[in-house]
């Protein structure tokens, strides 16, 4: 095989515009809204009477709402769009006519539906309380059939693809948009929809959480990865052979990453021992997609106009790694043992959703406008701070979470210390929480305010051109 | 892997397994425990809930508690914390959950477990109170007030028996008493029901309180 050098331009035709602007618009939006109510839930746990008392804004209606906005609002729909960006400029072929385009249209306004109406019903008490799905059935009813209207057009493009072999990038898109449906579709149907009996829910549960994780979000971050790293910089990827064990290892483990979350727990004892080796073989993907990328990055220097998604990548590729290493941290024996169900367990979900995916997707949509809109859309400075704040602001929140989950599970151990004294001890961890998630809020408002700058400018001066 | 169908079916393939060992095997074999009869009382392990119990399972999924609370008491082989501190007299199994219609394992424990709650709090009006101000009655506690889950209403010639002793800013107005709503009654007799001390073929319990 020979070795193939992108062009430094990824050029999506004119067909993706609306839905990626659509789709990113809303995305930034939620990832706002995201933000404040993850900031108010950490207010909470540090004065609990702050906003108390009121039914659609007790903590335990609050939390999973600004999970799932993270989840499904943010993070689901920015890989949807950069996804589907990255699809059409890759494969270089249009997404399709005047029916598909309107379809595609249609399915992101009822995505954003589903989003807002099944938030405001879990608020107003109408969640399921499983984890992660808690949206009413009709709620995720709404956002599969949406995804599919958006999906399998995605997919097509990859079959009607213009001659020329798949890079690595495609596959994890192809794997990525495949696997949504089947999980997403899995977990509501036997948890939601027509719950099987409750003594099977368990390992379904973390099933459902591992992989949405790593069979959807992990595979569009890296796609972007694999894409943009290599093509920014103009170099081939650094030892493709490597490539494919990667690929086939990260979504095989991937399937079974979820399980660690039960070790020890009331599932079979196979399950549990499961648990702990796929977290410790998931290094495995990990690693080969370092080799690849930081073998790749080592040789090249980024060109000007892609150095604001290049950061994001950059950081994204460190966070990954970060997460693997934690990951397989958490799955040893004697640390689930002592760690999992603490403060711990939030930091590999936040390290992962907020990091390891949130930064690749970041960096599809700096990569992606200014392509689309034909025009160098980002204020430099803006992109800067809402770079520095979202990773100082995510390094805070990780950390402060980690050690918290590090107190209380020592302190656990010891039982002759009170449980509400050991609650005491992971205050000041709390008070750090708040002022991440403040920093978080921020950087997320920075993006929304480059955003709209980016957007409005091609109204205000629609002629104008670099 | 050029091909569409080719990446399509190794992707089926590979998603399988996992789907197999963590969708499929649950599914048709945790799923369908049985409960264990009970010889002494002619019932059966894990116990039946009552109609209320089963309706404030509902309060319980809707208010969100499994975001702090989980509900499993993990084996002493991964940690010995969870028995030593009380939150169960064995380690949590599958068929523990048999009863319910959603099993709240939960990923966090902001609060304590809460599997065998009704082991360690045997009095409603107990529990009652702590909903209305967790922080009353363990001061120091983050947890939110339910307040909402509760009627503030003019005592209508006796004081009603179900009305909530309280005392200092919690107490309200001369001749107003606080009274449960019944969605505050279906919650607490579903936390009271919530104890896993009977024996199970797979989880035996040990006599005399041995842990």
């Amino acid at each position: 095989m020979t070795a193939h050098v992108p062009s430094r331009h990824l050029a999506a035709d004119s067909s993706v515009r609306l839905p990626v602007i659509l789709l990113f618009g809303n995305a930034v939006h939620w990832l706002v809204v995201a933000s404040l109510l993850s900031l108010i839930v950490s207010v909470k746990l540090v004065a609990p009477g702050f906003l108390d008392g009121i039914p659609f804004l007790t903590y335990g209606r609050l939390a999973p709402a600004a999970r799932d906005l993270m989840l499904y609002g943010w993070a689901s729909q920015a890989a949807i769009g950069g996804g589907l960006w990255l699809m059409a400029g890759l494969c270089g072929v249009s997404l399709g006519g005047v029916v598909v385009r309107t379809v595609v249209t249609g399915a992101i306004v009822l995505w954003n539906l589903a989003v807002l109406l099944g938030t405001l019903a879990l608020l107003a008490g109408y969640g399921t309380g499983v984890e992660w799905l808690e949206y009413p059935h009709w709620a995720s009813a709404m956002l599969l059939l949406a995804f599919l209207l958006i999906g399998i057009p995605v997919l097509l493009l990859f079959d009607r693809r213009v001659a020329g072999h798949a890079g690595v990038a495609q596959w994890y898109l192809v794997a990525g948009f495949c696997c949504f449906p089947w999980v997403y579709g899995t977990g509501n149907l036997l948890l939601v929809w027509k719950p099987l009996q409750a003594s099977a829910q368990g390992p379904l549960q973390s099933w459902y959480c591992g992989g949405l994780t790593a069979l959807w979000f992990l595979p569009v971050a890296v796609a972007a990865l694999y894409a943009l790293i290599p093509r920014n910089l103009g170099l081939p990827l650094h030892r493709r052979e490597l490539a494919t064990l990667g690929f086939w290892s990260l979504l095989f483990l991937g399937g079974w990453s979820g399980i660690g979350r039960l070790i020890g727990g009331p599932v079979p004892a196979w399950m549990s021992s499961v648990g702990v080796v796929s977290g410790i073989l998931f290094l495995i993907p990990v690693t080969i997609i370092a080799i690849n990328l930081y073998g790749t990055m080592r040789r090249g220097t980024p060109a000007m106009e892609g150095m604001a998604a290049h950061r994001f990548l950059k950081a994204g590729l460190g966070l990954l790694l970060a997460l693997g290493i934690l990951g397989a941290l958490a799955s040893m024996p004697g640390i689930s043992g002592a760690l999992n169900l603490t403060g711990f367990t939030e930091a590999g979900f936040q390290l992962g959703i907020l990091g390891a995916v949130s930064f690749p997707l970041f960096a599809l949509l700096y990569g992606s406008l200014p392509g689309i809109l034909a025009r160098e859309c980002w204020v430099p400075r803006l992109t800067d701070r809402h770079f520095a704040l979202t990773l100082t602001g995510l390094g805070l929140l990780v950390v402060s979470l980690l050690l918290g989950g590090v107190f209380t599970g020592l302190a656990l151990d010891d039982s002759t210390v009170t449980f509400l004294n050991i609650a005491s001890y992971t205050y000041p961890f709390h008070v750090l929480e708040c002022v991440a998630w403040l920093i978080l809020l921020v950087a997320s408002l920075l993006v929304g305010a480059n955003l709209t700058v980016a957007l409005a400018a091609g109204y205000l001066f629609p002629k104008t051109r670099p | 892997m050029n091909r569409l169908t080719t990446l399509l079916s190794g992707i089926f393939l590979v998603f399988l397994t996992s789907w197999l060992g963590l969708v499929a095997y649950p599914a048709t074999r945790l799923g369908r425990l049985a409960p264990v009869p009970d010889p002494d009382s002619g019932g059966s392990f894990p116990p039946v809930y009552g109609g209320q119990a089963v309706a404030g399972q509902g309060i319980y999924a809707r208010e969100g508690c499994v975001s702090c609370h989980s509900q499993q008491v993990r084996q002493r082989s991964v940690t010995g914390s969870d028995l030593a501190r009380g939150w169960g007299v064995r380690p949590s199994v599958a068929r523990d959950y048999l009863r319910d219609s959603t099993a709240f394992l939960g990923s966090s424990r902001i609060g304590q477990d809460l599997s065998n709650i009704g082991i360690r709090q045997t009095d409603a009006k107990a529990l009652l109170l702590h909903l209305y101000d967790p922080s009353a009655v363990s001061p120091g506690s983050t947890m939110p007030s339910y307040r909402y889950l509760f009627e503030v209403r003019k005592i209508q010639g006796q004081r009603s028996y179900e009305a909530l002793d309280l005392s200092g800013p919690d107490a309200p107005k001369p001749g107003y008493e606080v009274v449960p709503t019944a969605e505050a009654r279906n919650l607490v007799a579903y936390l009271l029901s919530l104890r896993h001390d009977y024996p199970l073929p797979e989880a035996p319990v040990k006599k005399d309180g041995a842990k």
